[in-house]
């Protein structure tokens, strides 16, 4: 089973997790980890990983060596600029942890688009507010029926040589509005209707209930389990000082002679690793059963 | 530890106040059990302001999606505003990617709309002064919207607060946020009186959105 096709709770319960975490665990053994997986999950999901890899490292080099500029604190003074300030070697490798956290949220969050999807966003908190997920599921339904209409009315208007492409900005900008304000009175008058022919079929009249293709098997039972336990050893050894790390004014980092911070590491490792380690598993099962025929 | 614990995490507490704020607005919205019209023209407005962004893909920069949230505050009142933004943020965020500014934008934009209504209620914003009401659209966008989207870079980034680090990242942000509060401008300006023109015609024919109506 892939980690996309699992239980959307499941999914919500990782991303939370591994943000919640990544937020949180400036530890570079945490931030290398962090990082690490979330390449490789984004690689996985998108099938592409160098043109975004440029990027975030561009961002990651931006971040870390700008930070330095305003933090005045450290010891070890790597340069002095303009009227005496320094440039700390404690800053710098606080501004490289600053930029591993922030990439790697990042790259978390760009998996997370892929594989949270619209219905499965819906069915975590659809329960939580049924009205307010009526109305975002009527959104998603409007957006490209509006946009194909926007497109339509934009086409005539072209026609008549009224379009949002060619003239002044000014011209175009007012041919634009006037495209939306067209299309918006046509969708507020088919509104009244799909409002009354949801009352007359019942709306608000009881409790909604949604349809939904998920079933919470016992894989996903299990990978819940594993996750929570991950997730649980981690805290625990956040809060005995496995994951200290200090850079500045001082570096101090919890080193490997600390039980917590291994026991910690590891098994952040571990959860990390879960949605990866699926894909591949998934990828080995599929292998060995194609060579079979 | 109490200090030093907030120090440490701005980022998780600042999102878990601002969920439980989002909380608290759901549950009212939800008890006071909304009709089926009120809700699809809710619907009908987030969608226009997300969709409405293809329209312009020739002309960089414009984007009217602030316009119409503030727009649909000015008509339908303060909840309905901040609903209509938090939802087209929300939305137009799984569009084009989600990241740590989700919900700082579902806030920003929701608090767009809403100071639209409450200003509206007021008669400060409306259709009869039409300038004033753009000048103000551009005025919540660059002073409000935009420093509450810089704080998620803001928090996430900077662990140990100095000032020049805040005011570092509030000017690289203040460029974008004011051409999109430009942007809103104009938008206000061409489109808030034959909007606010048809949401009220609806009003008056269907009678929907009554109980912001009549305060």
């Amino acid at each position: 089973m892939k980690f996309t096709d699992c239980h959307p709770i499941t999914n919500l319960v990782f991303y939370i997790g591994a943000i919640g975490f990544g937020m949180c665990l400036v530890h570079p053994a945490c931030l290398v980890c962090s990082f690490l997986f979330a390449l490789v999950y984004y690689s996985i999901v998108k099938g592409e990983v160098r043109k975004y890899l440029g990027r975030i490292l561009m961002l990651f080099m931006v971040v870390s060596l700008i930070n330095p500029f305003f933090n005045r604190y450290g010891e070890t003074i790597l340069f002095v600029y303009f009227n005496g300030r320094s440039y700390t070697l404690e800053a710098l490798g606080y501004g490289l942890a600053l930029a591993g956290m922030f990439c790697s949220i990042m790259t978390w969050f760009a998996s997370y688009s892929v594989v949270m999807t619209k219905d499965k966003f819906l069915f975590c908190f659809g329960k939580l507010a049924p009205t307010v997920s009526l109305i975002l599921t009527m959104v998603f339904r409007f957006i490209p029926d509006f946009q194909r209409k926007l497109q339509q009315v934009s086409g005539i208007r072209k026609s008549i040589g009224l379009s949002t492409s060619s003239g002044t900005n000014r011209e175009k900008i007012k041919h634009g509005m006037n495209i939306i304000s067209s299309v918006t009175s046509w969708a507020l008058e088919s509104s009244v209707v799909t409002a009354d022919s949801m009352r007359s079929r019942g709306y608000g009249s009881g409790r909604r209930t949604s349809y939904s293709i998920y079933s919470f098997k016992k894989k996903d039972q299990f990978l819940l389990f594993i996750m929570l336990l991950l997730l649980l050893i981690t805290l625990l050894c956040a809060l005995n000082g496995g994951f200290t790390a200090e850079y500045t004014p001082s570096l101090y980092i919890s080193d490997w002679d600390n039980a917590w911070t291994i026991i910690g590491v590891g098994s952040y490792f571990l959860f990390l690793a879960i949605p990866s380690v699926l894909h591949l598993i998934e990828e080995i099962i599929w292998h060995i059963s194609r060579s079979k025929i | 530890m109490s200090i030093e614990f907030v120090k440490e995490y701005y980022y998780v507490i600042c999102i878990v106040i601002l969920l439980g704020a989002f909380l608290l607005f759901v549950r009212g919205f939800e008890s006071r059990k909304p009709g089926a019209r009120e809700v699809v023209i809710l619907a009908v407005m987030s969608a226009i302001a997300v969709a409405s962004r293809a329209v312009f893909v020739m002309i960089p920069f414009v984007k009217p999606i602030l316009g119409i949230i503030m727009i649909t505050g000015i008509a339908f009142g303060v909840e309905a505003g901040f609903l209509t933004g938090a939802v087209s943020a929300l939305v137009s965020n799984f569009i084009f990617g989600q990241g740590p500014w989700t919900p700082w934008q579902m806030f920003a934009y929701g608090l767009a709309g809403a100071i639209a209504g409450f200003l509206a209620k007021r008669k400060i914003m409306g259709t009869d002064r039409l300038l004033l009401t753009s000048f103000l659209g551009y005025v919540i966008v660059q002073f409000i919207v935009g420093p509450i989207l810089d704080c998620s870079s803001l928090l996430l980034m900077g662990r140990t607060m100095s000032k020049e680090f805040v005011f570092a990242i509030f000017a690289a942000g203040a460029t974008p946020n004011g051409i999109l509060g430009i942007a809103t401008g104009v938008t206000l300006l061409l489109l808030c009186k034959p909007m606010v023109g048809k949401l009220n015609r609806l009003k008056i024919k269907y009678g929907i959105m009554e109980a912001d109506a009549k305060e």
